[in-house]
């Protein structure tokens, strides 16, 4: 067995583990709220995450795949006629990749036995630079696009608790301080599942439609998400003029709703947490299966489907191997988040972590959560916020970078010296 | 993994309306305790004395988880000075309640007959006053709901109102009752007024404490 092929199994097997691991841990923060409130049962909550978190993987997932494949490193640093490398370029940059993988999966396991709030994505971008650093230097880098990275970072929960309070304010003056606010919520409940079925077809349709008439106009585009839409809207009025009566308790009937909203919520999330997480796992392995076959890594030639589709079955391995377990505990542990405020939080993350993936921008869905639950309670939601694990949050960041990038500079020098 | 979870505090308003209803527990308590008095029930008197004390004592505990549970970096959707001073003062009723139970035990002695239609309307007018700010305070938990604005919060304001409106019925009474003693002072011994004028000014500090915490509730949910 070559050194090569050793190197891409390992790379391959740090690969699936992240992507069980995403599965496994991650997926409990999108379905939990909705196990939590009752709105979901632990079974169908696995099912309807395993389904959106596969068709965010493999239809959206694209976008920050290219970005973790090919956007942080110069590639071109490390071709066959690279200056500083020679010929070893891309077998360099193949073992820097499986070293970034390696180096995320073990810093994520540790920090998950420690129970610290750490991002896979944070990992593996750590993980990534590391690499960079002690193989080439420091103008291996693109620094412009680790930047705009970083800036997601913050922005990402910034604006998910922008559009979360915002959504929050819209339901709490258009329902709950309406003088009936039963039959607000019938007026108001089917809008809101038309606008969540808009944004999650309008986010794959694109690609689905490439698939069929090659490249389809833009008005084909918003016509079938519109439609569906239409079609969510039309379904939703009929199941809620289903129970049409003046409610004892209005409070608790638009609680109820809203508890079935949040399934659709909860869609919504996994959809985005698979389109923006798959990348994680199946943006080094993609290089490493390319550099394998092809002998290099050219950035034009786009990520193989079956990659991205791997990686979904990966996640999915995961959350039905375990994320299950932790779906329930996070669920058992966060009743305060009602279905009016799950809703609005998961619809902020949802649409905020969408138009990042779209723009190849690989964000922490974890965090981006985080920021549209604080945009709740600012927005007079929550009984009570600790504002501690803001934090936290911040100081997860500062121990992740140069802990995973560390580990993938050791280990990447650890591989070079047995396999190159 | 554990990050959402450790998001949330624990949330202030259902202890709250706990302590409003163990507050009123005191209070409930303030007419059979006059009637064992005027009725020289001394037993009685005693047993319900006991009673009280052990009530407010549950109060105070309550309040005191309160806090406990009240850090400076949890973030409450109402002021945390506004919600730490309404807890206060509705603390101060079950204490007033106290110190009451505490005046009648000291001197137990027949009450002049004449006084006493006039006390036990002053002392239901209290406890008018006290029921009405249950009803505003055990709303709070659905105002939460509301977060904060609508009609639920309109209705609890027109609660806090009308507790104004019943405390100055029992100021009052207040001064018919005290007016009343004063006419029959010359008969009674001097440290039975002093007494009574000291009980009957406890018995107003409980519609005091129940209109401020009222006005407090009102500041709380209003502000912002």
């Amino acid at each position: 067995m070559s050194a090569s092929t050793v190197a891409l199994a390992i790379g391959l097997a740090s690969a699936a583990y992240m992507a069980w691991n995403i599965g496994a841990n991650d997926v409990a923060n999108a379905m939990g709220t909705s196990v939590g409130s009752g709105a979901l049962t632990l079974a169908g909550a696995v099912v309807l995450a395993g389904i959106f978190e596969f068709a965010g993987a493999s239809l959206v997932g694209t976008h920050v795949t290219e970005t973790i494949r090919t956007g942080i490193l110069d590639t071109s640093a490390f071709a066959s006629n690279s200056p500083i490398l020679g010929p070893e370029g891309p077998r360099i940059l193949l073992l820097g990749m499986v070293s970034a993988l390696l180096a995320a999966g073990l810093w994520l396991q540790l920090a998950t036995s420690l129970g610290l709030p750490v991002s896979t994505t944070h990992s593996i971008v750590g993980a990534l630079v590391g690499f960079a650093l002690v193989s080439v230097g420091s103008h291996s880098v693109r620094w412009g696009v680790v930047a705009k990275v970083s800036a997601s970072w913050v922005l990402s929960p910034i604006l998910g608790a922008m559009v979360a309070a915002g959504m929050f304010l819209f339901i709490s003056y258009g329902i709950l301080r309406r003088d009936d606010p039963a039959a607000a919520t019938r007026v108001l409940a089917p809008h809101l599942v038309a606008a969540v079925a808009f944004l999650l077809v309008l986010s794959f349709v694109y690609k689905v439609l490439r698939g069929i008439v090659g490249s389809p106009p833009w008005w084909s585009v918003l016509g079938v998400a519109a439609t569906v839409a239409g079609l969510a809207f039309l379904a939703s009025k009929a199941l809620i003029e289903r129970g049409r009566r003046r409610p004892a308790q209005p409070f608790a009937y638009v609680e109820r709703v809203f508890g079935r909203l949040q399934i659709v919520t909860a869609c919504y999330v996994a959809f985005a947490h698979g389109a923006n997480d798959v990348a994680n796992a199946v943006g080094p392995a993609a290089a490493v299966v390319q550099i394998h076959s092809l002998g290099a890594l050219p950035p034009n030639v786009p990520v193989p489907e079956w990659i991205l589709v791997a990686g979904g079955i990966g996640i999915v391995i995961g959350l039905a191997t375990w994320g299950y377990k932790v779906i329930a505990t996070v669920g058992r542990a966060i009743t305060e988040l009602t279905p009016t405020r799950g809703f609005s939080a998961e619809f902020g993350t949802a649409t905020t972590v969408l138009v990042a993936s779209r723009m190849g921008l690989p964000v922490s869905t974890t965090h981006t959560l985080v920021g549209a639950v604080i945009g709740v309670g600012l927005a007079r939601g929550l009984a009570a916020i600790n504002l501690r694990t803001i934090g936290r949050i911040v100081n997860s960041w500062i121990v992740t970078l140069p802990v995973a990038g560390a580990l993938a500079a050791g280990l990447f020098e650890l591989l070079r010296y047995f396999l190159a | 993994m554990r990050t959402i979870h450790q998001l949330f505090g624990t949330s202030p308003f259902g202890p709250l309306v706990e302590h409003t209803q163990r507050v009123h527990a005191t209070v409930e308590l303030v007419r059979p305790v006059l009637d064992a008095y005027l009725d020289e029930d001394w037993g009685r008197l005693e047993e319900l004395y006991e009673e009280i004390s052990k009530r407010e004592h549950k109060a105070d505990v309550q309040k005191n988880q309160i806090r406990d549970h009240l850090p400076k970096f949890l973030f409450l959707p109402v002021d945390r000075g506004d919600l730490l001073s309404y807890l206060k003062e509705q603390d101060a009723i079950a204490d007033a309640t106290e110190d009451l139970a505490v005046m009648l035990t000291f001197r137990p002695r027949p009450t002049p007959h004449i006084l006493k239609p006039m006390i036990r309307d002053f002392a239901d007018q209290v406890v008018r006053t006290s029921e009405l700010l249950v009803q505003a305070g055990s709303a709070l938990a659905d105002l939460f709901e509301a977060s904060f604005g609508g009609p639920e919060v309109d209705r609890v304001l027109d609660m806090v109102a009308e507790v104004n409106q019943q405390e100055w019925e029992a100021d009052k009474r207040q001064r018919t009752v005290t007016r009343a003693l004063l006419d029959e002072a010359d008969g009674l011994d001097p440290v039975s007024v002093f007494l009574w004028m000291r009980t009957l000014n406890v018995l107003g500090r409980i519609a005091n404490h129940a209109e401020n915490t009222g006005d407090l509730l009102r500041m709380m949910v209003h502000r912002r």
